[in-house]
């Protein structure tokens, strides 16, 4: 199943950063006709007064009669990113952008949805210019530092940070990325000068979450769970601590505790991408069906058009004998990705119960295929 | 470096940071010590058995996989005294190895009163091939078990000349069987009252010479991982009546579908009254060969549907490294469910039959996933350890390769077995509760189910991989009734396999079908114990004889806590 675990891994340290840049306060308006006006500016109230819902329904209306007010456009994204709708805030944000395209902090806060959703190779460039436009901004330089290390662009990383290490030496976030990075660039020794700055401040739920982190990302999952239960207990509200030891509580069998932990994560944060999902495939493999499906719908309201997400909520059609919908939704999986090999397995199976024999082994032939493509890929010799 | 100074206030090293970059950890968690209740099942020590016998596996420096795969066991009462003896197999010389010593299988018989006696040499089943597993079946109908040896390179079967001796016929048999076979299981697939034999094939594991796949992080070979072998089709062979076997898997979906076969159970998935099989394979999809009879052409006929029954996959539909796998009507539905077991992280499943030729996994529903997360599973059997009527399972682990502990600190070579009860229609891990045996670990394979007491309560042979095995007597202490029956079949197969058991007790009406295979390279003691939990009578037993009779025949009133022998006669 498509992840994105790895650059949601290395965001932590900085995610406190975004929310703080995410949370731009909603633009006045200017001149309007009496009546829409007063639509606008309670809408604003409303989200001044941290009444989203009623924001959204203002902006909206508004909207419908001037569909091109890029301050609506901007102040509607930034209220549906509030609630984790970050696809639709998205969708917003560039309308606002083509009507202004030098709208800095618009642009800051699309950068930021897709930093939000995972979209690393989106956020990027958007970073990268508000980074080159003002070179000092620390936050911006963060953040553009964390996507690059999520897309593999270790050097980059190095080139970034090191002058800003330098001038923040006790800066925790930059020696994090910075360490990070050298490692993964294979300059281990470089790394270990950086991490060990880190350990001489003692032991901290933040070392401890990259260590777990890094250490879930090798697979090493009882060595994940040891430091992600002590971040636990150094600080349990460390942001996204939870989703993690989650994870690591589910690799090494304790099912039950990695559902509390996915739960007490949600209740910090409704929109983790993670726990929502994780908690939803842990419902659905108890046939929870209707357990399940909130937190997957979550996932997608998150995370729009995520294959992993649309592939449970589809067997789930499936489980529940909606066969036709499973087999609707399974056909746009294998269409988007035809080599998401576990969904042509399900999609065969739904064809067969179908009756449609031929569509079943016409699937059948392409898992075999896949799986093949993916044997001859493994180590080790060819087989003789 | 002046920072390793700082280690222990940060209470993380350096080294901390490099093994985290290379993936791999050292930390291991020692098992606590679990139940101090008396133990449900109570390890026999070889001291007290007399069972001396120990497998070689013949770990090279190469780590040929054949080594890492084997033993399998057997419960069988060879010299038909009512008393289950016991038959272990050994690796031997093969074509990647040349014992320094002589290695050969064994056979025990039962002395009656809890130890047994090496007869090995006198019976003449000692092997000489690298032994896999065994199947124990009457395949001449002369009611004496004969035995039936897998093997890497060379196959053996050894009828039971009724005299404590058994002759090699398999080239008479027609049974000489190339390549690289593991479980094998008798079914009388056409229902003509003599034993067929399916047998799994594993991998193509060339020639003379044999893959290797590298250096491990250690710098030393490791045991490949199967996906780099090509898979290849299994055997159907048929029972011709006289003595002999015909191949009969050609133009069959038998033939047509590669696998890489390691375990098989025999059961009847549809109630057609036609033994179907299922078959788990290593890294490729699992086989579910349901038995559709003749075609227009007069050809039997299987057809291969896991795809379409949901047991070829993961639930999430990935392909698993399917091992023992094993079918029994867990819940009291009048249909057959399945098991297959997986490596680590990849988690064992419990598949329900839906009745409509289709199954779903319920392991999670039933804490099965949870507990096999870290395990990779070998033998099993569903049983009723306790004779409450309800079936359980048992599960015996280990890892397959033995440097497994230097890259992962969760996984490990030796793993403990699992006890699973049934209550209220769910299992539950009772391991931690069931005696000092299952905090233990083993490097286990093989695993059979059988009386070896003949009290009623099953016990457990396990077979590990370089080890003794492991004699579980059964212990437990509920006190519930029993009625043991030995099936004898006139005009079915003498086994009865296929045969349908229902019996009333307590206002409960329970049923079983006599499958025949399950767990992983191994047999099992053919009788059946039917639990009646605390009922203190058996209104009535019925069994209904496998074709060709398909007579039923009805005991009212039968005796408690005593084995029968019933005959279709």
């Amino acid at each position: 199943m498509p992840r994105r675990e790895s650059f949601r891994t290395s965001g932590i340290l900085v995610l406190a950063l975004a929310a703080a840049l995410g949370a731009q306060g909603p633009a006045r308006p200017t001149a309007q006709p009496p009546a829409d006006d007063q639509i606008l500016k309670d809408a604003i109230g409303a989200q001044q007064s941290g009444n989203t819902d009623a924001a959204i329904r203002g902006y909206e209306k508004y909207l419908a009669a001037h569909p091109d007010n890029p301050i609506a456009l901007s102040n509607l994204g930034a209220a549906y990113a509030k609630n984790g709708r970050y696809s639709d805030a998205i969708t917003q944000y560039k309308h606002a952008l083509k009507l202004q395209p030098s709208n800095a902090p618009v642009e800051m806060n699309l950068a930021l949805a897709y930093y939000k959703i995972g979209e690393a190779e989106e956020a990027a460039p958007i970073f990268e210019k508000v980074h080159r436009a003002a070179p000092d901004q620390f936050q911006p330089t963060m953040l553009l530092a964390d996507c690059w290390l999520a897309m593999g662009k270790n050097k980059q990383v190095v080139e970034l940070l090191d002058p800003i290490a330098q001038q923040r030496a006790d800066d925790l976030g930059v020696a994090y990325l910075l360490g990070t990075a050298l490692v993964r660039d294979n300059q281990v020794e470089r790394g270990q000068v950086v991490i060990d700055k880190i350990l001489r401040n003692g032991d901290s739920a933040e070392a401890r979450l990259l260590l777990g982190t890094t250490k879930l990302n090798g697979n090493d999952f009882a060595g994940a769970l040891e430091d992600l239960s002590k971040a636990v207990a150094l600080n349990p509200e460390l942001p996204d601590l939870y989703s993690f030891y989650g994870l690591a509580l589910l690799r090494t069998g304790d099912t039950k505790g990695a559902a509390e932990a996915f739960r007490r994560e949600l209740a910090a944060n409704p929109n983790d991408f993670n726990s929502n999902l994780q908690l939803g495939a842990l419902l659905k493999m108890d046939e929870n069906y209707d357990g399940a499906l909130p937190y997957l719908n979550r996932a997608l309201q998150v995370r729009p058009g995520d294959l992993g997400v649309r592939y449970q909520l589809a067997t789930i059609e499936f489980a529940q004998n909606n066969v036709e919908q499973a087999r609707a939704q399974l056909e746009a999986i294998v269409k988007e990705s035809p080599n998401f090999t576990e969904a042509h397995v399900t999609l065969a199976t739904v064809y067969y119960r179908l009756k449609l024999k031929a569509e079943g082994d016409r699937e059948r032939a392409i898992v075999q295929r896949l799986n093949a493509e993916a044997q001859e890929k493994q180590p080790g010799a060819v087989a003789k | 470096m002046k920072s390793t100074r700082t280690k222990s206030k940060a209470r993380l090293s350096r080294r901390d940071i490099l093994t985290l970059a290379a993936g791999a950890g050292a930390a291991r968690l020692l098992g606590a010590d679990k139940a101090d209740a008396a133990p449900v099942f109570e390890e026999v020590p070889p001291s007290v058995s007399g069972i001396t016998w120990v497998h070689e596996n013949a770990m090279s420096p190469e780590r040929y996989l054949p080594e890492t795969l084997g033993p399998g066991c057997a419960f069988l009462d060879f010299d038909n005294d009512g008393w289950m003896d016991i038959y272990l197999v050994n690796s031997g010389p093969s074509d990647f190895y040349k014992p320094s010593q002589p290695i050969r299988n064994a056979l025990y018989k039962n002395n009656r009163d809890g130890t047994f006696t090496d007869v090995t040499e006198k019976a003449g089943v000692s092997g000489g091939t690298f032994g896999m597993g065994v199947a124990v079946g009457d395949y001449d109908n002369d009611g004496w078990p004969d035995i039936f040896v897998t093997a890497y390179g060379k196959c053996i079967l050894y009828k039971n000349n009724q005299d404590g001796t058994f002759t090699d016929v398999t080239k008479k048999a027609g049974l000489e069987t190339p390549g690289w076979t593991t479980s094998a299981v008798w079914f009388d697939y056409d229902n003509d009252g003599h034993l067929d034999l399916f047998l799994c094939s594993f991998v193509d594991y060339g020639t003379t010479e044999h893959m290797s796949c590298g250096d491990n992080k250690l710098g030393r070979h490791y045991y490949c991982i199967p996906r780099v072998f090509r898979g290849t089709a299994s055997y159907l062979y048929h029972n011709n009546g006289d003595g002999t076997f015909t191949q009969v898997q050609k133009g069959t979906d038998i033939e047509k579908s590669l696998g890489k076969g390691l375990g098989v159970v025999a059961t009847d998935i549809n109630n057609d009254g036609l033994m179907d099989l299922f078959v788990a394979n290593d890294t490729v999809q699992n086989f579910l060969y349901v038995n559709r009879g003749k075609d227009k052409n007069g050809k039997w006929q299987f057809e291969e549907m896991a795809l379409a029954a949901e047991v070829g996959y993961s639930d999430g539909g990935r392909a698993r490294s399917g091992m023992g796998v094993d079918a029994a009507d867990v819940f009291n539905s009048g249909y057959q469910d399945l098991f297959v077991a997986n490596v680590d992280q990849e988690m064992f499943s419990l598949y329900r039959n839906q009745k409509n030729e289709t199954f779903r996994d319920v392991a999670h529903a039933n804490g099965v996933a949870q507990s096999t997360r870290l395990l990779s599973g070998w033998g099993l059997k569903f049983f009723d350890y306790d004779n409450d009527g309800a079936v359980d399972l048992i599960l015996s682990n280990g890892h397959p390769d033995d440097m497994i502990e230097n890259y992962s600190a969760q996984v490990h070579y030796k793993e403990p077995i699992l006890l699973f009860h049934q209550e209220d229609g769910k299992l539950r891990d009772v391991s931690a509760e069931s005696g000092p045996a299952f905090s233990k670990s083993w490097s286990a394979r093989g695993l059979a189910s059988g009386d070896f007491n003949n009290d009623g309560l099953i016990d457990i042979l396990i077979a590990t991989n370089g080890g003794a095995p492991v004699l579980l007597k059964n212990r437990c202490g509920a006190g519930n009734n029993w009625l043991g029956l030995k099936l004898q079949g006139v005009k079915c197969n003498r086994d009865a396999i296929g045969a349908k058991i229902r019996w009333s007790a307590g206002g409960v009406v329970r049923s079983r079908l006599k499958n025949n295979g399950g767990s992983y390279l191994s047999s099992h003691d053919p009788r059946e114990v039917l639990g009646v939990g605390k009922a203190d009578k058996i209104d009535w037993v019925e069994i209904t004889w496998p074709q060709p009779s398909g007579k039923v025949r009805r005991i009212e009133n039968p005796p408690l806590n005593r084995y029968i022998a019933v005959s279709e006669a």
